[in-house]
Parts: C-alpha cells; sequence; structure tokens
C-alpha cells in the first residue's frame, strides 16, 4: 500500500496568500524606495543632522529587544515597555547625534565605516492617505579601526508621511536577528 | 538530592602561588597584564573565583510567582533559576546528566517541568528528576538506578534584599558573610524605600572583546576615567562637560573586593539620565530616605558613582543600572544589563529611568559606547609580549587610607584613587591562590 496523506487533516494545507495593495502606485514605491536609498547614504556619510532633518517632529524610533521565550509562553517576545536599543522621540535623537559628532567622542575618531543595504520593500496604504506602511529588510556593515567587522541583519515596519517638503519619517520599528548583540556597542541608525 | 559536584574538574596548571602573587604587587601598585590574557589563567578564574565565588544570578522580581525562571550563567556553566511550588528559589546547572544537553533555552518563562529535548528527561524546579521515557527499562536492565542521583546539579543559594546569589562551592561562607559590610552600601539602593526594589523588564545584552576584569576594575573605583572618555556623552546628555568633583568629599570604599567610589552630590549620575522629572523625585524623597538610611546614604542614592562586587557585578547608582561581566574566554566578556527601581516609584518615572538607562548605558548608550572601546583595546594590546613585559601602574591614592565615623569597610579619602582596585585584585590574589 502506497502512503497516502493528502486527508489527513495533520498535515498542513496552502491558505490564500494576502493581496498585494493595487492602489499603491509605481510612481509612490520609487519615491519611497528613492527617500530609503537617500536616507541610507545620509547615514553612511555621517550627514546626521540632514538624516535628522528626513524625520518628523513626532518621530518614534524603536528598536526592541527580543526576549527568547516559549511559543507557548502568552508573553510577547516583543514588548514596547520592555528594555530596548532604542525607543526615541527627535529631541533624544538629537542628543545622540551631539555626542556622536563632538570632537571627544573618542570611539568615533577615527569614524567608524558603515555601509547600510535595504531591500524587500513593500508599500502599503492606511487609513490615512497621506501615510503609508513600508515594510523593508536591511543589512548593516559596520568596520572599525584595523579588522573589527559587524553585521547586522534585520526588518523594518516604517510610517511614511507625505509632507509639503516631501516624505519624512514618522514611525520606525526595527528587528534584528541577534538576541544577544554580538557587538560591543551599536553605534548607528538602522 | 545529589551533591554539589560528583568530581573535580580542577587541572594541574603551571601557575604556582608564587608565580600568581607576582603578578599583583600590591605595594608598589603595578598588576602583570597577563592576567587579561593568559588562557591558563582564565581556566584558573572559572574553577576558584566562578565555581567558587557568590554570583549575581537574578533579581527576585524576574520570578515573581512559583514555576516562573529565568535562565543565566555562573561563569561559563549555564544555570536555571527557577521558583518552585513550595516557592523557594533554585538555582540548577543547565545541563542533561544523561547526555549533557542543555535543557531550558528561553531566556525567560512560566513552566512546572524542564524537558530536555533530546530524551524527555523531566526535571522539577527544585532539579529532581521525575520522569523519563522507558523508565521501566531502566529499573530492569540498570542496576541500582534511581532517579534520585539524577538531578539537576544544584548550587547554594541566597537573597539579599532582592537580589538572588548563587555559589557551587560547599565550602564558601554564607552569603551574609561574603557581602560583609557591603550590605550597609547595597541598602541604599536596595532599601531606600519601604516597598523594596524591582527590575524593569529585560535585558540587554551583547558582546565585547576584552577580559571580564577590565569593567569590573572599571565600576569597582575608576571615577578618574570618567570626565575624560565620556565627555562627549556628558554634552549629549547635559549640554556640557562632566562636572568638577570635590575630590576630599569623595570616597573609595571596599569589603571583600567589592567597592564603591562615591561623591555626596545626591543627584550627579542621575542627571546625566537628562530627565528633570527624575531628580524632582530623587530630590522629593531625601528626607525621607535620610529617616531611613542617615544622611550621608541619602546622598549616595543619585551621586557620581560607580560599585562592582566581587568578581562581576556591577552598578551605578544614580543611572540604575545592574549588570554582569559574563567570562567568555580571556578576552570576550557577555554583558547582561537591568534597570533596578523602587516598586513604588511612579510608573512614569520607572518609563523615565527605562529610557534613560537606554540611552546612557546600553550598547546605544552614549557613554558606554566609549567604555567598550577602551575596555577591547586594553585586552588586545596584551597580545604582544613586549606589551605583556609591562606593568601596569594602578598605585593613584596610596596612603589615602582614612577612619570615618559613619562608612564602613576599608575608607579611602578622594575618588580618583586606585584603592578599591588594588583591593579587587588584592581579593582576586587570595582566592587564585587557594589551591584546595
Amino acid at each position: 500500500m502506497p502512503v497516502f496523506l493528502g486527508d489527513t487533516p495533520v498535515i498542513r494545507r496552502p491558505a490564500p496568500p494576502p493581496p498585494v495593495d493595487p492602489a499603491v502606485t509605481l510612481e509612490t514605491y520609487y519615491r519611497v524606495q528613492q527617500f530609503l536609498y537617500l536616507e541610507c547614504r545620509l547615514l553612511d556619510e555621517e550627514r546626521y543632522e540632514e538624516w535628522l532633518g528626513l524625520l518628523t517632529e513626532d518621530i518614534h524610533y524603536w528598536m526592541p529587544l527580543v526576549q527568547a521565550r516559549y511559543r507557548k509562553d502568552p508573553k510577547p517576545r516583543y514588548d514596547p515597555h520592555r528594555m530596548a536599543y532604542y525607543d526615541d522621540d527627535l529631541f533624544t535623537l538629537r542628543r545622540r547625534i551631539t555626542r556622536a559628532l563632538h570632537p571627544t567622542a573618542w570611539a568615533e575618531d577615527p569614524p567608524t565605516r558603515t555601509v547600510h543595504h535595504v531591500s524587500n520593500i513593500e508599500v502599503e496604504r492606511t487609513d490615512n492617505p497621506d501615510e503609508y506602511r513600508v515594510y523593508s529588510t536591511f543589512t548593516c556593515c559596520r568596520g572599525r579601526n584595523e579588522v573589527e567587522e559587524s553585521v547586522l541583519h534585520g526588518r523594518r515596519v516604517d510610517l511614511l508621511r507625505e509632507t509639503p517638503n516631501g516624505l519624512r519619517l514618522a514611525r520606525r520599528e526595527i528587528y534584528i536577528t541577534q538576541s544577544v548583540l554580538l557587538s560591543k556597542n551599536l553605534n548607528v541608525f538602522l | 538530592m545529589p551533591t554539589l559536584t560528583t568530581g573535580s574538574s580542577t587541572r594541574r596548571v603551571g601557575w604556582s602561588k608564587d608565580d600568581l602573587r607576582s603578578l599583583i604587587d600590591l605595594e608598589k601598585g603595578f598588576i602583570d597584564r597577563r592576567i587579561f590574557w593568559d588562557q591558563e589563567i582564565y581556566q584558573l578564574e572559572l574553577e576558584r573565583i566562578f565555581a567558587r565565588c557568590w554570583l549575581f544570578v537574578g533579581h527576585e522580581s524576574q520570578i515573581p510567582n512559583p514555576d516562573d525562571f529565568i535562565t543565566t550563567y555562573m561563569g561559563e556553566d549555564p544555570v536555571i533559576v527557577a521558583r518552585d511550588l513550595q516557592n523557594r528559589i533554585n538555582v540548577l546547572l543547565n545541563s542533561c546528566p544523561h547526555r549533557g544537553n542543555r535543557i531550558v533555552f528561553a531566556e525567560a518563562g512560566t513552566r512546572r517541568r524542564f524537558n530536555c529535548n533530546y530524551h524527555g528527561w523531566s526535571f522539577a524546579a527544585d532539579g529532581s528528576l521525575v520522569g523519563l521515557p522507558a523508565e521501566e527499562l531502566y529499573e530492569q536492565t540498570c542496576p541500582g538506578f534511581d532517579k534520585k542521583d539524577f538531578g539537576l546539579i544544584k548550587a547554594r543559594v541566597g537573597t539579599y534584599n532582592g537580589l538572588i546569589f548563587a555559589t557551587f562551592d560547599e565550602e564558601a561562607p554564607p552569603l551574609e558573610e561574603y557581602l560583609g559590610d557591603f550590605r550597609w552600601y547595597l541598602d541604599v539602593l536596595l532599601d531606600n524605600d519601604e516597598g523594596g526594589t524591582e527590575f524593569i523588564d529585560g535585558s540587554v545584552k551583547s558582546q565585547m572583546n576584552c577580559n571580564w576584569k577590565l569593567p569590573a576594575e572599571n565600576f569597582v573605583g575608576d571615577s578618574y576615567h570618567a570626565a575624560w572618555t565620556h565627555n562627549s556623552g556628558a554634552v549629549g546628555m547635559l549640554g556640557q562637560p562632566v562636572g568638577k568633583i570635590n575630590q576630599d568629599r569623595s570616597f573609595a570604599v571596599s569589603v571583600n573586593g567589592h567597592g564603591w567610589q562615591f561623591g555626596l552630590d545626591m543627584i550627579g549620575n542621575a542627571m546625566t539620565l537628562g530627565e528633570q522629572e527624575i531628580l524632582d523625585y530623587l530630590r522629593s524623597r531625601e528626607q525621607v530616605v535620610a529617616e531611613r538610611l542617615g544622611k550621608i546614604r541619602s546622598r549616595m542614592v543619585g551621586s557620581v558613582s560607580s560599585a562592582n562586587m566581587f568578581p562581576h557585578f556591577a552598578f551605578l547608582p544614580g543611572h540604575s543600572t545592574f549588570r554582569v561581566w559574563h567570562p567568555r574566554g580571556p578576552n570576550k566578556i557577555e554583558l547582561h544589563t537591568w534597570v533596578l527601581v523602587n516598586k513604588n516609584c511612579p510608573e512614569h518615572i520607572k518609563e523615565l529611568y527605562r529610557k534613560g538607562v537606554m540611552r546612557t548605558f546600553s550598547p546605544t548608550g552614549v557613554f558606554e559606547m566609549d567604555d567598550g572601546e577602551n575596555w577591547e583595546h586594553c585586552t588586545a594590546t596584551a597580545a604582544g609580549v613586549v606589551a605583556r613585559r609591562q606593568k601596569l601602574h594602578y598605585g593613584l591614592g596610596m596612603n589615602s587610607q582614612i577612619e570615618h565615623d559613619e562608612l564602613k569597610g576599608e575608607v579611602h579619602l578622594r575618588k580618583y584613587n586606585d584603592a578599591n582596585q588594588r583591593a579587587f585584585y588584592r581579593q582576586w590574589l587570595k582566592l587564585m591562590c587557594d589551591e584546595r
């Protein structure tokens, strides 16, 4: 007898995939993509004050820790009230950048070299016609001093807003794959 | 229950007591750089320090209810810290006695039983083996097999005002003795409010390529680095450099290798969290704290200060960051950090502490970033044989010990002082020379 499992309820079946939003135009997608690329370049060129200029006044910049918890655990693996790498508003980001650009930021002199790659960009409409939800993935490679190298991979969920000055970042969630950060610090924005 | 250990893990190594003593010159204040690099010294540290000292493993608030657990490390040994149904706290080696597999992989959670993924051996929160597949075959075919002999290895556990400590050494003195008069100082943070303390949820974990003693000696008594190393962080958080310290109103105190350096400015560290409401909160409590702990300790609550408990548990009053420098070889650590707050602290102030510590003393923190760079390169340069021949200077503040009416332990005047670091290495040497 051949083994036939097709009718066994235990074996998983295909489900309908979520629809792709047809109302997001190619032009919108292109503008979002250019925005994200520009942002990467500003960060890689340490043009932090211009990078701040890409953020809205009410930016929420959040990079949570992941907690390794069992699947059955009712507590979430990410929680907004837990410790985080970033949980910042515009003013606290300005503070960080003030330190990073200060001539006595010894650990940044000579400067860290970074390359940000962004990929897997998806754009969705939201209830607000001026705002888009944007999914993307990134890698960030840092080189420091002579042979130090650190690579981070992650996913992001952004809220981009149409403003009179163009698209601006209003919210970012950053999820990296590492639960123990395999570096001495996280001296980059992602 | 099984005994703590069932055999000696101590290897014979090439470092005699005299060799070890030659590394640490407390009279003149010189330290041999091989202690930051040598693999055999590191193995001795794991055996004679980390397998013997009382080590911090968690805060009671992390496991408030029966069946709650967290996982952490004691040296390089993974452990489970679990609260059982009798409300006792157990610290168990996180390794199955059958084939050695790690048992718990989550960092926190709630479980009645810990099941090994490999063959399904099942352990209770007190470490006892409570079940295994095909148990009847073990009974029939393994003469003398008794489940009681195959529980998880248990450490001795002690608590002090919410902090949980454990040791794998049956001969270690009681925790009270190990902490000694340092408890009087710990109460500055652990007992300044009748409601006690808790950790904010979440442990930030990162790795640094440095020897574990470099951050430990930094926190135990290196006030000297702060103004220079952290100038940029202070500018970011305060808009100005680190303020001048009145050295003649500051102290370095130590007990059994534990050390705390501090001024009496009450809020200096807390100021760099950059939140006025935290300062208002601390000032509003000054009188209450003074009534509870006395005036001098009320002035330590958030002052410019730092502390390390031997061997590797450190904290910053004011910032409220608590941290452990887990050793991962002679030139690597895994840093785990938490934020301690009073349970009775208003929720919105707790939230300000959470974010404030994240911005200052976490991998993205404007102060921690410059520390890590220093410690890594203090370690890396020891790779050179010529560098290792040069002993490092720890001679600041010789002859600065004073008698003080209130302060306990060994008290030195002035926090720009290597006295606590010398006390740390005196304790290190004492334990390293214990050949039992």
